[in-house]
This record gives C-alpha cells, structure tokens and sequence, in this order.
C-alpha cells in the first residue's frame, strides 16, 4: 500500500493453511490434504529463498483452533542436512509435518467438526507480524503479508471478526490474500480488496504450487510490475437484517442504522417509529398528448 | 365579458387580423379585437403581458402595428380604412399613442418584479438550482420560495449604498495648460475644487478665510498650486511666507494626536512585520548611518505621510455614512499629491469623542484576549444531558455476515468428515518419505497453470490493460 515503491530489505510471509476436515476436497479424498501441504511447504521455501533475510510463518487452521505449524513454539528441531537440502528447508518441512500431525491429533473426536476458525488464524498471523516488526532491528524495512489457502466456504458468524482483522490489517499495511481452492469466498475477497491483496480461486488442485509461485511469491512492490489477475468485481452489498440476504436497494433506521429488505413503521431493533408511511410513491407522468 | 368591466379608450373599425376584419378596441388594462358582426373577443393582450409594440415603417404600402408580448409570441393588427392610407396612417397612431402612453404604466408593475427575480436567479445559480428543485418539482409554492428570510438578504442587498469617495489621482488630473510664455494655466471646474476641499480639509479652512475678504478666488488658487504644499517636496519651512505653510504643521498636529490616542492591539505582534535584512558584510554600518543622512528625511517624511493617510481612512471607515463632507476617500493611493489631513475641528471632534469611547475599550480589549486564547474545540464538554442512550434489541444482527447459499452442504453431509482417515493420512505422511521427493506439481498441470494466468487465459479476465503501466 504506502511506500510501494521502496523495495523493503526483507519480507515476512504468513501462510495460514485451512486444515479443517470439513472441506469439500478433503472429504472426497483425505490425501489431498498432505498434497496440498506439500505444494505450501515448496512455496514457503521458495520465499525463504528469494532473500537471506526473509522469514516466514505457516499457521494451521482447524475448527477447534489454529496453531502455529512453523516456526515451532519450542525449541527448533535438530537436523542434519539430508540429500544437499539446504538446512532451513528441511527444518521447515519437518517442524510442519510434525505439528501438523500434533494438530490433527488434536482434534476432539466426539464434536461434529464445524467451521474453520479463520478469522482468529488471521488474527494469529497478525500479532506474529506486530511482534517480529517489535522485535526488528530499526531501519530495516521488512513488507509482510498473509496468505490464506482454503477451501471452505463462507462463513456468516465470523462476519464482525473477519472486518476486524482486515480493518487492522489494512491499518497495519499488511496485505491479505487469498488462494480459493474450492468455493468462491466473497467475504475473503471483500478482505484482498481492503487490504490490496490479491484474490484468487483455483479451478483445480493439480497445478496448486504453480498458481502460488506465479501469482502469490512476488512481494507488494514487485506485483505493480507483474501481469497478474487483476481485481475483478467485489460485491460489497449488504446483507438485510431479517433474512440475512444480500440486497441492493433496502430500507436504512436513521436511529441504530440497520438495514432491512422491507419498509417496516417500526424498526425492530431500536423500536423507533417511523412517522414516514411508506415508501414514497412516484407521481404519475402525464403522457404528453402529441 | 371583458368589456363590461373596463372602458374603451378607443375603438378602432377596419383593422385586420389574420385574414378577417374587426374592430380594435383599446381599454384600460388591455387590448382586444373584435371580429366583425362577432360579439366575442378573438385577441385579447393585457398591456402586462405587452413587451413592445411596432410599427411598419413609413413607406410601406400596408399599414400594420405589432404587438410583441414578453413570451415571444406577435399579434400583427393590418389597419384597412377604407378612406386610404392616410386614414389608416392616423388611425394606427392613435392607437400607437395610446398604447405609448398606457404600456408604460403596467410594465412597472410586474414587470420589475419578474425582472428582478429572474436576475438574482441568474446571477446566484445556486439559488437557481435550489428555485428548479423546489418549485418546479412542487415541494413548496413560488410564493413560500420567494418568502423565506434566507432569501431576503439577496434581494436587499443591494440597497445599501456606499457614498462615491474621491479618486486617489484627482490632482494628477488636473493637467496645467502651458499659458504660451512660461506659465500654467490650470482649470478648475466646482467638481474638481469640491474633490479638493474633500480631501483637504485644512485647504477648505484656508479658503474661507481668506475668500473673499483677502484675495480673490484666483489669487487663492494661484497661490495654493504654487505652494510647496502641493508639491512633492514637502519640507516645512517655516520661514516661508507661504500661506499653506501651516497646513504641514497641522499634520504633525495630527499625527502626534492620533498617536496619543491609538489603543495597541495587544494581540498584534509587531516584531513579527519586521523582515530580517540579509546581513552583508559591507553594509552593515549602512544601517547606523540611515537617521543621520538628509536624504532619508524625505523618506520618512512620506512614511509619515502615509502612515497620516491610513489612519484617517480607518477613521473614515469606522464612522457611519451618515457623516459627510470631512470624510476622506477610502481608496488607498500611492500619488504622494494626495494625503489625507485632518481638519483642525475635526481633530477637536474626534478627541471630543474618545472619552466616550474610553469606557467601551477595556471591555473590547478583554474580549480580544479571550478570543485569542479561548479554543471551542477543546472546550469541555458540557455534558449534552439531552443525549439518549440507544436501546437495541437482537444485538447480534450486526454482528452476523450474511448468509450464503450453501446448498453444497447437502453433498457433505452425506460424507461424515473422515477425521480418522485424515489423522492416519497425516501421520504417514509425516513419518514416511523423507528422502523421496515426490513431484509436488504435475508438469502437465503447472503448464495447464500457465496457460490460465496468461495475458487472455481463464482467470485473467479481470486483467485491464490499462492496469499496465
């Protein structure tokens, strides 16, 4: 956002990965999951590669909780190098097996599985991102950014929580965005929008690394240069108090300014009375006679 | 009908409109034709809606009056007499007469009014656009418009008048006429010597003593073109037996009285006006030297002069406008002919007036200061007692998103979610393959990738061009 044309000397990239088992692709075939976490493992590498100084953060997001996958809270792990793999990718992609297994395990088996907690994984990444830039040495500029590969649906509980953190996001600079592997999100990219990230759903899983290479490794200054998918129509309409559909055209209370679909003398809300009856009705046009 | 209640003024026989014959009647609000053996009236005009009238000129054959009404329209009245062109030259201007005489009299009327809204309209299109708004679409009535308080003050704006002060450069003006053998020859209209007395006063006091009862009119003027009071140089010497010599040492009169009397603005900062001349070496010692030479006299002379001329036009400006003749003109001047002095009974006048004023200026003072220092914004609050809380009821409303059409939800739940598939999926993902490196992504796929985020691909319609820079 501001400062765009500064290269900034490092980069802090969020990953937060939807480990919820009740997505579409993982109920129709669980292994997707490990697919999909190893073409995430390769993009976080990647990252880590395009700078010495860059760092990174993979948050997994289950329905009971989100938990830190990398870096691990504890001490990092010990290894050796394996293979000529450089030392921090086989650290990563170890500590991430391993606290993914630690979440999964986790899970209370006796719920019925709900929605994945995702604003509170954005959250996470954001006071990640406000502790490392505390911690920073001064006069470094460091851009960061979260990125959320998901395939759930829309949630409509989360609403309040998710226009939150992107506020705050956008307040801190810190751009969100958004890899749909399944459904089209509007909320997440209503989120993309506010923050200037970008917004992308996939059509299939097969190609998932080349999509996040392509389209999500470059950082916030380098994307104004690239030809990427551009912003598309964001439905920012809002949705009436009563049925909780989407409207375009609605009925506002001046006093505690909900919103409804259909004119109502009273304001169920605030109990105001409206002394307006009814809509205004439109006068009638004499036809002029030729 | 109409002709019952007005009377005819004139009936005019044998006069043609549009192809029929009649009788033209003028009356006392309006004009009428009549068809003949008709008794209705065809044409009516009120002379309200009469914008103008014409006539054909003198030489032409048919002998025809117009009447061109304020919406555009025309009526053409053909005068027919049959006793011959003169007959019906006579009887067109009778009627032109008349209508000469009587349309005059309701134009004013309405006519004024109408003009006189229809130019504030155009002058303040705001005003226009809230007139189109309102009236035009029928929220209120033109009446309630044109009453509204707001409106009056455009439309008495224009009453107050401002008194015509003397031009700055009125002595400029008075170019001298070479007389032939070294002399100037100066005309002075009243005008011009009225503009004189205006501006100064002390000439005025001066004229009425000495005219008529010591020298003559042109003798005064003579002398006065001639005084060094006049010219540029104004250096008061005292030895000179020039009349208006005093006249300078009136002002300093003037200016020692005003500066007794100014009240300072505690709130201006003087220091502030000053501007810091850039320091040079070498003439440095030139600013000690400024109060010695003679030369800077003259300038401070017409400092003086100047600072003279402000402080009477703010005087000036804070009398009322009915005080007359003694006021100085409010145009600032840069001619150094025209100064403004004060008379030596105005002076008294105004010192008359500060004890008056003397009581009303510890309590302005005040209210300056507080001005000054009093910020409304940061004012505390008065705490708004009339401020009601809101009461809301099903708070969670705003809280919820809304709600998406989830019909996928009836394939899922169909498949309970394999959370002990997925739990032993993960753990040999973890354990197993360490050294293989499966392809994460199909070359096929990744090329498939490509080809949908290229320029034109399936996901990119939303890419402009004009995005590119």
């Amino acid at each position: 956002m501001a400062d765009d044309d500064v290269p900034s000397d490092s980069s802090l990239l969020v990953v937060i990965v939807d480990t919820n088992p009740n997505q579409r692709y993982i109920i129709e075939d669980p292994k997707m999951l490990t697919n999909v976490l190893d073409a995430v493992v390769a993009f976080s590498n990647s990252h880590l590669m395009q700078k010495a100084s860059n760092e990174l953060a993979v948050i997994g997001c289950h329905f009971h909780k989100s938990e830190y996958l990398y870096p691990s809270p504890g001490k990092p792990l010990d290894v050796r190098q394996i293979d000529g793999q450089y030392e921090l990718f086989t650290l990563v992609e170890k500590t991430i097996k391993m606290r993914l297994v630690n979440l999964i395990k986790s899970q209370p088996q006796e719920e019925k599985p709900g929605e994945s907690l995702l604003a509170g994984a954005l959250a996470l990444g954001l006071c990640f991102i406000a502790r490392s830039r505390r911690s920073a040495i001064p006069g470094l500029r460091t851009s960061s950014r979260i990125l959320v590969v998901t395939g759930s649906a829309d949630t409509a509980a989360q609403y309040i929580n998710y226009m939150n953190v992107f506020f705050t996001a956008q307040k801190e600079q810190v751009l969100i965005d958004v890899c749909s592997v399944d459904k089209h999100l509007s909320l997440l990219q209503q989120g993309c929008d506010i923050t200037g990230g970008l917004y992308l759903k996939i059509p299939s899983l097969e190609g998932l690394l080349q999509y996040l290479l392509w389209v999500f490794l470059p950082e916030a200054n380098e994307r104004s240069k690239l030809v990427l998918p551009g912003r598309g129509r964001v439905d920012y309409r809002a949705a009436c108090f009563c049925h909780r559909e989407l409207l375009t055209i609605g009925y506002v209370c001046s006093v505690c300014l909900s919103v409804f679909c259909k004119f109502s003398p009273i304001c169920t809300t605030c109990h105001t009375v409206f002394k307006i009856g009814g809509p205004p009705i439109k006068p009638k046009k004499k036809k002029m006679k030729v | 009908m109409t002709t019952s209640s007005e009377d005819v003024l004139l009936s005019v026989n044998c006069v043609r409109y549009k192809k029929g014959d009649g009788t033209l009647y003028v009356m006392n609000q309006r004009l009428a034709w009549m068809l003949e053996h008709r008794d209705t009236v065809a044409v009516s005009h009120k002379y309200a809606d009469i914008k103008t009238q014409k006539i054909s000129p003198a030489g032409k054959a048919k002998i025809q009056l117009q009447v061109v009404l304020h919406d555009g329209t025309c009526s053409t009245f053909h005068f027919v007499n049959p006793g011959g062109p003169e007959a019906q030259a006579k009887d067109r201007d009778q009627v032109m007469v008349l209508l000469q005489n009587l349309l005059p009299k309701f134009k004013r009327q309405i006519d004024g009014e109408l003009e006189m809204k229809s130019k504030l309209l155009s002058l303040h299109p705001t005003l226009k656009h809230l007139y189109e708004d309102l009236v035009i679409s029928k929220v209120i009535n033109s009446e309630e418009y044109w009453n509204t308080p707001t409106l009056k003050q455009y439309t008495e704006s224009s009453n107050i008048k401002q008194e015509a002060g003397v031009s700055g450069a009125f002595l400029a003006d008075i170019q001298p006429q070479t007389d032939g053998c070294n002399g100037l020859k100066y005309n002075l209209t009243q005008d011009i010597i009225d503009a004189i007395f205006k501006t100064y006063p002390a000439v005025r006091k001066k004229h009425i003593d000495y005219v008529p009862n010591k020298m003559t009119e042109a003798e005064f003027w003579t002398k006065f073109f001639q005084s060094h009071y006049f010219h540029r140089d104004r250096i008061a010497s005292s030895s000179s037996k020039d009349l208006f010599g005093e006249c300078a040492k009136l002002d300093d009169h003037a200016i020692a009285s005003a500066m007794r009397h100014t009240t300072l603005d505690l709130t201006v900062d003087l220091n502030k006006f000053i501007e810091h001349v850039p320091l040079l070496p070498t003439e440095e010692e030139a600013s000690n030297e400024k109060d010695r030479s003679d030369n800077n006299s003259i300038h401070r002379n017409m400092i003086k002069r100047f600072n003279q001329h402000s402080i009477m036009v703010l005087k000036a400006s804070q009398k009322s406008n009915s005080s007359n003749n003694s006021n100085s003109s409010s145009s600032k001047t840069s001619n150094n002919n025209n100064k403004v002095i004060e008379n030596g009974v105005k002076d008294t006048n105004g010192v008359s007036k500060r004890p008056a004023e003397h009581s009303t200026e510890p309590i302005e003072k005040k209210k300056r200061i507080l001005e000054q220092i009093h910020y409304e914004d940061l004012v505390a609050d008065q705490g708004n007692d009339d401020v009601q809380e809101l009461k809301l009821s099903k708070v969670e409303r705003y809280l919820l998103g809304p709600s998406y059409q989830i019909s996928q939800t009836s394939v899922q739940t169909s498949h309970p979610p394999p959370l002990s598939a997925l739990a032993s999926v993960c753990q040999a993902w973890s354990s197993g393959q360490q050294c293989q490196r499966p392809a994460r992504v199909s070359a096929g796929a990744a090329v498939g990738a490509l080809g949908e985020l290229s320029p034109g691909g399936a996901l990119m319609r939303h890419h402009h061009a004009a995005s590119m820079n």
